[in-house]
């Protein structure tokens, strides 16, 4: 008997014995830390944008360190799995590719890029009389040669290539007061120090038009002409006002619906370009749901002037201010804005992001236009 | 792993091997019972056999009990016969005084055990291995049941392949699966082995006294003080698939002269496993009862048990994920923090259950059984939550190769050089990888931590799901004649559980708010719409800031009113055995929305509607009716009837035939039910009870140790829904999935044989399940957005029931297969492939051959499982995810295919031995699983909801489905003393 006990007990002991790492059970406020790095630059984000040739985007393939402040959020869902950095001599994008950006890369937090293994490459580059520059960003290659970046992505390129340095003071946006400061439609991060920065542009004034790119069902292919209307000057618009209706920064789901289903786009024709089906969006009317069409969020540009210099303000439908109405004495062009955002260039054409409702003042008072 | 189990056996072996022959010789004796009631079989023959010959007989007295004298040291085998019962033998090594067998049991021939429970094996008291996978030893009656109730529980195997819905577990005369989802609740007693071994058990359609039940069985589990067998028993059990270490203690009194029985039991669970990390147990359970008999009449008895504990859980995962860990064992529910390994993922329960029992026997042709029961206590489930954050698992689709790179060109995937940092870190040797593998705890923290005002963007949350159950049972056996007794009895059952999600850990944070992030996706402008608990918004305006142990996200109660009456004749005569039962029943259930949500708002007290700033935030449905997430929803309503009948006769020599029917009607549940509990009170339309016809016919035969039994059975179910919530992908929303009219075939043969080898103590024996399971309807499909409550899809599921196969004319130069076309143009269809119902094989066999002498026994078997199939997705099989119809057979043939795991082959083996020592007995059990280390057999799994759309939009292809694997080699022993 005893030696059973023995053994009972050596068994158990032997084969119950502790496992290899200790389990957690209990609430514990205890976890390794992220501590804030410090890199030495070795190029300036203006540097490293001439080291860009349109239409010809590169990997490094070298420890090439830029560094820069963050100055966009994607909290309130204007920017998108993306963050802008500016240093002295101007800003770029980041293209990370995840989502919550704001939760590891605050504002003003500084931030250094290893370049090694990412890609360099431009955004919106266009050639022709009614083309011009885009933006430098750092991203992934793209093989497809859709883009000439894509989303990074990989968590472990993210971890070791983007480090998080430490929180800094958001840095003032540059005020523009005219648009001589304004860069050309040919200008990119190489030539112009304000693209990709924050800036104020101060006295803008709405010109009554807007854009949106509207597709009749977003899980069929997006280029095809069928599937794509366009809120354009040319499609819909009628005498100066080129504005659609659309009396907010951008359409949520449900003010998309309103919109529709209110009639205000049925003149606008089904198709792109010069290209159309012969369809207007009354075509899908039916019983006043416009079945035909779906309901989704959807971005619009807003078009306001600086002077002679058009600048669009970029607002997605998918933010939290999204439906905001613009007050009537800016819709009616009586009432300048001075907006604070990203400045970036498209095709030519420059375009401001903002970062959330509270970028948005009169000039004349320097008021909020949305008071929380 | 291998290095302790071996050091261990050679330790066990060196020690116990001398002790075997010291004791001097004697005799035999015990007490036969009747297994089911646990009463004394009085007249049976024993009779006691040396080498085949027989040596002896008596018959037992009026207490069940016998004596045999006068035998010599070695290996006797006795046979235990009496009429009405299964006989049995045994095999006893006599080495010197009286051996004390204790209880033997004896099955009535109507009532086969069927220990598939998973919980026991057997229940003889010769051995007492304590264990839900030990070994079996010596003898069983039902060869089929006993060795697929034991040995198939690896694969998940499942009797017919029905659900374990179906099966009946009551608890001293309570059916307990359940309420809600009608699950068998074995969970509740986890740990009490030794409690809830006594029980009586019914195959098929065959009738309990406790019970009409259904068409998959019935289980009665005493557990009453008076059942639990006497004296004191501890055991110990280590293992290396579930947990490290099992420690039990029970003792029982028995029943004393002076009326009274008690009893307790106490156990615990400690620890991790080889082969699933993260996976644990931390869990305790404790039984304590009493019981008093009054006079020769009348029992009462009060016992209270529960298994407050905490268990790590497992997560299934893609192909892709296990082959980059190269281990298909790989969990992805933890990670480090602080140097501990941590699960996201813990079962926390504590469920304490009061039984109040008694029992009127005035004469031995009557007993009538009354039993109050209440259940009540917290069951929760821990997981992740996040708001407007990185995804944390890490095996999110996005963290993985496919997600930048994919060989079908066709999906625009095609970054091979992402793909390669993605496999990177997903393969790369270092701890510093660890967090690309397993959750990233040390992130979470740091991203509330910094977190400017102390929200927590991630927490971890407890879902909860508590449950009180009250229930009153009563249930008469009259035994009227030798011919007829009848069975009969009513029940109750009232049941609330409260359905809610609270802060476990907030994970460094201070607080999480109590907003709906996918509310958000379509509403973010609308600050009243997104609030789970739109009436503190209002009060406060704003939301709600949660701290640890907060209600948030949804909070409502389950109403479930059951009421039944069922009956039962049984006709005897001769070896004519018959019975007729039926059953009504009346089911209602409603919820109660205890949070409003900005969602569905519903109307104010006053019935109006909510406006909030000018946005009405009332919602209607298209039939008009108001949809709102709080008060009380309208009150689903059923009544249900069944039948079964039987009839078997057994004739001399040990032959026994027998069949059953059935015809049952059963209510659905409320999780079948509401179309998004969690989100508002809206039923499924359509909803019914469920049907299901069933028979089986049987043969068993039974003599002088050769046991064999062949059923051949016929089930078809329908009228059954389901619901499921989702994200679907070609909506950007998520919905729910509400599907009803489903219907299917079950039908099968089971044969089970074991035959005595001229070796005395050594048989062979086998098993063979042979069945086709499979969906037969085409079910309707209603799809909702879980944001709006809008119908989206409204049609039927049209290759829910098989995939078609068309026609290849010839093939392209690329080699892509042309589909032939009839005149009209439509493609041609030369058959279908049949979809299967999921989550069992649908073939089994096994061949062991066993060995049993002076208390060793042996047993080393092999195993094939095969026709398992992985569980489907119904947004597979509609039309609009095979896009195109029938204009597109090679899409249709490839979305609505489902995929058939491989066969799978096993080799185990057992040993185990006891000794009696001055009337203590102890013993040991050990087996070894899966001795061949095949670690790639798939017990389950299931595919994804989502879709991917391919570059040009013009298909879908699924995602990749998610398994579960079967541990490798693995060992369990259990040592144990009885007293």
């Amino acid at each position: 008997m005893k030696k059973f006990l023995y053994s009972l007990a050596l068994a158990c002991a032997v084969l119950s014995s502790c496992d290899i790492e200790p389990l957690y059970i209990e609430s514990d406020l205890r976890w390794k830390k992220y501590e804030p790095q410090t890199l030495q630059p070795t190029h300036t984000i203006r540097e490293l944008s001439q080291m860009y040739q349109p239409g010809k985007p590169f990997v490094v393939n070298r420890d090439l360190i830029v560094g820069g402040q963050v100055v966009s959020t994607d909290q309130p869902g204007n920017f998108y799995k993306s963050l802008f950095l500016q240093d002295e001599t101007g800003g770029l994008e980041l293209k990370i590719g995840r989502n919550g950006l704001y939760n590891d890369y605050k504002q003003g937090q500084w931030v250094y890029v290893n370049c090694r293994d990412l890609s360099i490459g431009m955004y919106g580059y266009k050639t022709g009389s009614y083309g011009g520059s885009g933006m430098v960003q750092i991203g992934f290659s793209d093989p497809t040669g859709e883009y000439e970046t894509s989303y990074i992505e990989s968590p472990l390129l993210v971890n070791t290539r983007i480090i998080r340095g430490e929180q800094g003071t958001m840095p003032e946006p540059v005020a523009v007061e005219s648009s001589g400061q304004l860069p050309k439609s040919s200008d990119s991060q190489a030539t112009h120090s304000l693209l990709g920065r924050l800036v104020t542009l101060r006295g803008l004034y709405y010109a009554k038009e807007t854009f949106v790119l509207l597709y009749l069902d977003s899980t069929k292919d997006k280029k095809l002409y069928t599937n794509r209307v366009f809120l354009s000057d040319t499609n819909g618009a009628t005498g100066d006002d080129k504005t659609h209706g659309i009396t907010t920064w951008a359409m949520s789901k449900s003010k998309m619906t309103e919109y529709l289903c209110a009639g205000l786009w049925d003149d606008c024709k089904v198709g792109s370009g010069s290209t159309f089906t012969g369809q207007t969006l009354a075509d899908f009317r039916g019983d006043g749901s416009y079945p035909g069409v779906e309901k989704a969020a959807y971005s619009v540009s807003q078009y306001f002037t600086m002077g002679q210099t058009s600048i669009q303000v970029r607002t997605s439908g998918f933010c939290k201010f999204a439906d905001l109405e613009m007050p009537a004495d800016v819709l009616s062009g009586r009432r300048a804005l001075d907006m604070t955002g990203v400045l970036t260039i498209y095709q030519g054409s420059l375009q401001l992001v903002v970062n959330s409702q509270d970028d948005w003042r009169y000039s004349d008072t320097g008021k909020k236009l949305y008071e929380r | 792993m291998i290095k302790r189990l071996v050091l261990t056996l050679v330790t066990l072996f060196a020690v116990l091997t001398p002790a075997t022959a010291q004791l001097p010789s004697g005799g035999i004796k015990g007490t036969v019972i009747n297994r089911a009631d646990r009463s004394p079989v009085t007249g049976a023959k024993v009779e006691i056999f040396k080498e085949g010959r027989p040596s002896g007989i008596v018959s037992t007295v009026q207490d069940g009990t016998f004596l045999l004298e006068g035998y010599d040291r070695g290996d006797w085998m006795i046979m235990v016969t009496a009429q009405g019962y299964l006989p049995v033998q045994l095999n006893v090594t006599l080495s010197g005084g009286v051996r004390d067998l204790f209880n033997i049991g004896l099955t009535p021939t109507k009532a086969v055990e069927n220990p598939e429970d998973g919980s026991d094996f057997m229940e003889f008291d010769l051995a007492d291995t304590g264990y839900s996978d030990a070994p079996t030893v010596l003898f069983s009656d039902d060869v089929y049941s006993s060795i697929v109730g034991y040995s198939f529980g690896s694969v998940r195997f499942k009797n017919r392949g029905y659900n374990s819905e179906s099966q009946d577990v009551l608890l001293s005369g309570i059916k307990l699966n359940d309420a809600l989802t009608g699950y068998s609740p074995w969970s509740l007693w986890s740990g009490l082995n030794e409690i809830t071994r006594s029980k009586a058990t019914t195959n098929s359609m065959e009738a309990s006294d406790y019970a009409l039940g259904g068409y998959n069985g019935v289980t009665n589990i005493f557990a009453n003080p008076s059942s639990v067998r006497r004296g004191l028993r501890v055991s110990a059990l280590t293992n290396s698939a579930m947990y490290r270490l099992r420690l039990m203690l029970t003792y029982a009194s028995g029943k004393k002269d002076n009326g009274w029985s008690y009893a307790f039991s106490a156990s615990g669970r400690f620890g991790g496993n080889d082969w699933i990390q993260g996976v644990f147990y931390r869990s305790l359970a404790y039984y304590a009862g009493v019981e008093k008999t009054f006079g020769d009449a009348h029992t009462l008895s009060l016992f209270t048990f529960a298994t407050p504990g905490i268990r790590g859980t497992q997560n299934a995962s893609t192909q892709e994920v296990y082959d980059l860990m190269g281990d298909n064992m790989y969990n992805s529910n933890w990670g480090y923090q602080n140097g501990k390994r941590r699960n996201s993922r813990m079962r926390k329960t504590f469920e304490p259950i009061t039984v109040l029992k008694y029992e009127f026997t005035p004469s031995d042709r009557f007993r009538s059984m009354t039993t109050l029961l209440w259940r009540t206590g917290k069951n929760g489930y821990t997981a992740l939550d996040w708001y407007d954050a990185q995804d944390p698992r890490p095996d999110y689709y996005r963290n993985l190769p496919s997600y930048a790179y994919m060989e079908e060109e066709d999906i625009d995937r095609s970054n091979p050089d992402k793909a390669d940092w993605m496999r990177y870190a997903w393969t790369a040797s270092g701890s510093e990888f660890d967090k690309y593998r397993h959750v990233d705890w040390d992130h979470l923290y740091d991203v509330n931590a910094s977190s400017p005002d102390g929200r927590s963007k991630y927490a971890q949350e407890e879902r909860h799901v508590d449950q009180n159950d009250i229930n009153l049972a009563e249930s008469i056996k009259w035994r009227a004649s030798d011919l007829f007794t009848l069975t009969a009895g009513v029940t109750l059952k009232w049941n609330r559980t409260e359905n809610y999600k609270q802060i476990c850990d907030l994970l460094g944070g201070k607080y999480f708010l109590n907003i709906d992030s996918f509310a958000e996706r379509d509403f973010a402008v609308s600050e009243a719409r997104v609030q789970n608990d739109l009436d503190y918004w209002i009060r406060h305006g704003e939301a709600e800031k949660i701290t640890t142990g907060g209600k948030y996200g949804y909070d409502y109660i389950a109403q479930v009113r059951r009421a039944g009456l069922w009956a039962n004749g049984a006709f005897h005569k001769g070896g004519f055995d018959a019975s007729v039962g039926v059953s009504a029943g009346y089911d209602a259930f409603w919820r109660e929305g205890l949070m409003r949500k900005g969602l569905f708002a519903g109307t104010d007290d006053a019935g109006r509607d909510i406006i909030i700033d000018g946005v009405n935030l009332t919602t209607r449905d298209s039939k008009g009716r108001v949809v709102t997430s709080k008060g009380k929803s309208e009150v689903s309503r059923f009544f249900t009837g069944s039948a079964k009948a039987f009839a078997g006769y057994t004739f001399v020599g040990g032959h026994r035939i027998w069949a059953d029917a059935g015809f049952f009607n059963d209510a659905p549940t409320f999780n079948e039910a509401f179309v998004s509990p969690r989100t508002r009170n809206t039923l499924m339309d359509g909803l019914t009870t469920k049907k299901t016809l069933s028979g089986d016919i049987n043969y068993q035969f039974s003599h002088k140790g050769y046991n064999a039994r062949l059923s051949l059975y016929y089930t078809r179910i329908w009228d059954q829904s389901d619901v499921m919530s989702f994200y679907d992908d070609s909506q950007h929303s998520f919905t729910n999935f509400a599907m009803t009219g489903i219907s299917q075939r079950h039908m099968g043969l089971e044969l089970g044989v074991s035959v005595p080898l001229p070796l005395q103590g050594l048989s062979i024996s086998g098993v063979l399940s042979l069945g086709e399971h499979i969906y037969n309807s085409r079910p309707h499909m209603v799809q909702t957005i879980d944001n709006s409550a809008e119908i989206i899809r409204d049609e039927e599921v049209t290759w829910w029931d098989r995939t078609p196969i068309y026609k290849i004319a010839g093939y392209s130069p690329e080699g892509t297969p042309i589909y032939d076309q009839d005149i009209n143009g439509n493609f041609i269809i030369t058959g279908y492939k049949k979809h299967y119902v999921a989550g069992s094989p649908q073939v089994a066999a096994q061949l062991s051959l066993n060995y049993n002498i002076r208390y060793w026994f042996f047993e080393i078997n092999g195993q094939c499982f095969a026709r398992s199939f992985l569980d489907m997705n119904p947004l597979y099989r509609t039309d609009y995810a095979c896009r195109g119809g029938d204009a597109n057979p090679g899409i249709i043939e490839e979305m609505t295919a489902q995929e058939e795991f491989a066969p799978a082959f096993l080799l185990n083996a057992s040993v185990g031995k006891s000794w009696f020592v001055k009337g203590n007995q102890l013993g040991f059990s050990l087996s070894l699983n899966n001795m061949t280390n095949n670690k790639n057999v798939k017990t389950g799994g299931y595919e994804q909801t989502r879709l991917i759309a391919s570059s040009g939009k013009d298909r879908y292809y699924r995602f990749d489905p998610k398994y579960f694997y079967m541990p490798g080699f693995n060992y369990m022993l259990n040592l144990y003393f009885r007293f």
